[in-house]
Parts: structure tokens; C-alpha cells; sequence
């Protein structure tokens, strides 16, 4: 019923962000609790990024290419927002302790509260989305 | 996938680094112990973790979905290990009576090699694991309660 409006589009990309909140956060949680772990290796989850792009692309590219040959590369390809899927990544080039384990503590903690906020955010606006919706039809 | 599964990885966090604790507290505990039943002084004890899913890591970023294992599962504790490469400490005292009688070292007690400054800086890291889990844990409690409050 809403897929098409705004406001659909708007619950939907709340949804995939806030999925893939408790995605990253399950392995935050796992780097954590393998502080301690001798030659474990921590994980980041990206998603952002690829999101941005894909919402990106949804604009008018500011060059266009004319791509008069099936062989020819266009600058940019527009890209469906709803592809976008979160990727967990090894980040296997460094080491900090001795023990070949390169979780820092520290840092996880901080990214544990930073994926807590922005999960509270979304559902902040979430809440505000309905509301308004809420207001319009009068409920 | 979902904040119970981020639950139970952090509680195998708390489960392994309480069992850190304990078998601190255990060396500690016998850090003068000159007779145990296997003979000798007591020797320290350590624990051994390894991740739950236990998968090689390879040297690339991203990986073909049949090796990947998907997220962790948290930590598991494989052991509890008797630490014989760290020498006892011989003190001289011949009238103690696990003392030695013959030998090069007469008048040598063996004491354990537990050295309680170690398992201190141990048993502060341990702490500090712990809290690190328990924030993780309360901040999901959070985010889930706050889950269930959209729309209303």
C-alpha cells in the first residue's frame, strides 16, 4: 500500500538500516568477547557506503555518457537501492597485541555505542514518521 | 541473526572470562603450596580460549559463501592448562618440612611458580573483559526494549 510513496520508502530504508544495526552489532558483541583470543581476527560490517551510492544513483547523473556500443563503460551506473546488502569484512592486515589478536577494546566499545545511538535515532525517526502519518489520516 | 544472538555471543564472553577469574583466584590461592597430590609444588594453572566457530582465516577480506562460517558466536574456553614451562621458585628454608634433603639443592623448598603480580595484571584484564561484555549486553537490552516502543 505504501511501497511507491515516501513514506514507504523511507520505512523500508529505516528497516534495512536498522537490520543491519543489529547485524554489526551481534559482531562487535564477537569481537568483544574474543578480546582475549590468541590470533583472532576482528570483523567490520559496511553498508553505508553502499547505500549512499545506490541513493545516489537514483538522481540524474550530472554527465551523461553515451554508451552507443554494448562494450562501452558508462561513469555511472544507476544501482536499485533494495540490492544493497550488508557485507561483513575480515580485517586481517595488522595485529596489535603479541598474541596476533588486533581487537582494541576500546574501540569496539566506542562502535558498540556508536551502532547503539544510531539504532535509537532510527527508531526516534521511525516513531516521527508514524506520527505524522498519523496526524494526516486523522488517527 | 537479531539482538539475542548478540546476547548470548556477549554472555560467552562473561562465561569465559569468569572462568578466567576463577582459576586466578585458584592460583592465588595456592600461591605457597608446597605438597599437591601429583607430587611437587603446585603449578599454575591457565586458560586456554579459542573462538566458537573456529574457522582459518584467510588472507582476503571477502569470501565465497561455502567458506565463510558467518558471524562468530562469541568465545569458548578449550582448556584449563597446567603451566610447566615456567620454573618453580626455590627458597632456602631446611626446616620447612617439604624441604629438600639430598642432593645439590639440600635445604631448598620448591615453591610454586605462580607469580601473584602476574595474575594480578591477569585478574584487572579479566575485569575489564567482563565490563566490556556487560556494556554490550545492557546497551542491546536497551536497543531491543526501545524496539518494541515504535509505534506506540
Amino acid at each position: 500500500m505504501f511501497e511507491t510513496t515516501n513514506f514507504g520508502k523511507f520505512t523500508d530504508i529505516v528497516h534495512r538500516s536498522m537490520d543491519t544495526n543489529a547485524y554489526r552489532r551481534s559482531v562487535i558483541a564477537d569481537n568483544i568477547a574474543n578480546a582475549d583470543t590468541p590470533e583472532f581476527k576482528r570483523s567490520v560490517v559496511n553498508f553505508e557506503t553502499m547505500l549512499g551510492y545506490a541513493l545516489s544513483t537514483e538522481k540524474q547523473p550530472r554527465f551523461r555518457t553515451a554508451v552507443t556500443n554494448e562494450r562501452h563503460i558508462a561513469f555511472s551506473r544507476s544501482m536499485d537501492y533494495k540490492e544493497v546488502r550488508p557485507r561483513r569484512i575480515l580485517d586481517f592486515t595488522n595485529s596489535t597485541k603479541n598474541n596476533g589478536n588486533n581487537v582494541d577494546i576500546e574501540q569496539e566499545s566506542v562502535l558498540a555505542m556508536q551502532n547503539q545511538l544510531s539504532y535509537e535515532l532510527m527508531i526516534q525517526s521511525m516513531n516521527n514518521s508514524f506520527d505524522r502519518i498519523n496526524m494526516v489520516i486523522g488517527g | 541473526m537479531g539482538l539475542f544472538s548478540t546476547i548470548n555471543t556477549a554472555a560467552s564472553g562473561l562465561t569465559a572470562q569468569r572462568l578466567r577469574q576463577d582459576v586466578i583466584a585458584n592460583n592465588i590461592a595456592n600461591a605457597t603450596t608446597t605438597r599437591t597430590t601429583e607430587g611437587g609444588p603446585f603449578r599454575r594453572s591457565r586458560v586456554l580460549l579459542r573462538p566458537r566457530v573456529d574457522q582459518p582465516y584467510w588472507q582476503s577480506p571477502f569470501l565465497p559463501r561455502p567458506l565463510d562460517h558467518g558471524v562468530g558466536k562469541g568465545v569458548r574456553v578449550v582448556e584449563v592448562q597446567k603451566d610447566y614451562d615456567a620454573q618453580v621458585r626455590l627458597v632456602y628454608d631446611p626446616t620447612h618440612p617439604d624441604a629438600i634433603v639430598s642432593g645439590p639443592r639440600a635445604g631448598y623448598v620448591e615453591m610454586p611458580n605462580v607469580d601473584v603480580v602476574t595474575e594480578m595484571v591477569d585478574l584487572i584484564s579479566a575485569a575489564r573483559s567482563y565490563e566490556a561484555n556487560i556494556a554490550v549486553i545492557d546497551g542491546s537490552k536497551t536497543m531491543y526494549q526501545q524496539a518494541l516502543q515504535i509505534g506506540s
